[in-house]
């Protein structure tokens, strides 16, 4: 009888104590490695390397001209007219041209010593408008 | 003459130790947060200006089929690390292009006061290479700032 009433001296509990420690040590570990990914930006897709060439009716082009400056020209198809607009303004024209024939095409052209930021303002309010047929190209100068 | 039980000596019924078994699971449960979300990072972020734009957005693509593409104010490429001239741009994406079952997407990481000139090198260098889908990586631009443009 007295053998079986001896009680052990080692406590039944597994010791968690140091368990919390371990876990903030990885977890400071992974704090301080993580890094969020930065994965944003203005989705376009390029055409095929050999892709045929297709014929457009110049009616349904819409050709913006990006200028150093920021400055662009707009220029409907095969009228020589140029109108003159800010960045701000691409969005309402586009619109406005867009809901008369839905089959426009933009073609924004840019200076090759205009600045990148240019071409993304234009390039951002073609997307926000809601156009998917954009070509991007550079202007020939002559 | 003593009272039995009173004063200073009655024991608190409550227990004399914060109670720290849940304590592990907190910091798990941070801890499996993180290790989920952590990406190692793949390539070192280059010094540039981003452009902003309104209508930026998530590219829902595996990390690993993502591709940067770095060029700095000064017209220099990047890809993982290394500096290319732009007509090495092509022979380097073509077999990681092919490589990745077609998927790759290429983002474009371009200081935003560089040339137009370099970024349609860049865009001829990729066509090349075979690659379709690409993205120009931009901050997203908040209506109010756009306002003050």
């Amino acid at each position: 009888m007295a053998v079986l009433q001896k009680k052990s001296k080692v406590s039944d509990e597994i010791p968690s104590s140091s368990m919390a420690d371990i876990a903030f040590l990885l977890l400071i570990f992974f704090l301080v490695t993580t890094v969020f990914p930065k994965d944003k930006g203005l989705a376009i897709v390029l055409p095929e390397p050999n892709a045929e060439e297709q014929e457009i009716n110049p009616k349904n082009l819409m050709f913006f001209l990006v200028q150093p400056n920021g400055q662009i020209d707009v220029k409907r198809g095969e009228s020589e007219q140029i109108q003159v607009i800010t960045a701000q303004q691409v969005e309402g024209v586009w619109r406005t041209d867009f809901a008369q024939n839905a089959n426009l095409i933009a073609v924004v052209q840019t200076h090759p010593e205009s600045a990148y930021r240019h071409m993304i303002n234009v390039l951002d309010a073609l997307q926000s408008a809601g156009a998917d047929k954009i070509s991007l190209q550079v202007q020939e100068l002559n | 003459m003593s009272i039995k039980g009173g004063g200073f000596s009655r024991k608190s019924s409550a227990s004399d130790k914060i109670p720290d078994s849940s304590l592990a699971d907190i910091a798990f449960l941070l801890l499996i947060f993180f290790m989920v979300t952590t990406v190692f990072r793949t390539d070192k972020e280059q010094d540039i200006e981003w452009p902003q734009a309104e209508a930026t957005k998530r590219i829902d693509e595996k990390r690993d089929d993502i591709l940067n593409v770095w060029l700095t104010q000064m017209g220099e490429v990047f890809i993982n690390d290394q500096p290319l001239a732009m007509g090495q741009v092509r022979p380097i994406v073509a077999p990681i292009y092919a490589e990745s079952d077609r998927r790759l997407v290429v983002s474009i990481r371009s200081d935003r006061e560089v040339p137009y000139r370099l970024v349609d090198e860049l865009q001829e260098q990729l066509k090349a290479a075979g690659v379709v889908r690409v993205v120009f990586a931009t901050e997203l631009e908040q209506r109010m700032t756009r306002a003050r443009r």
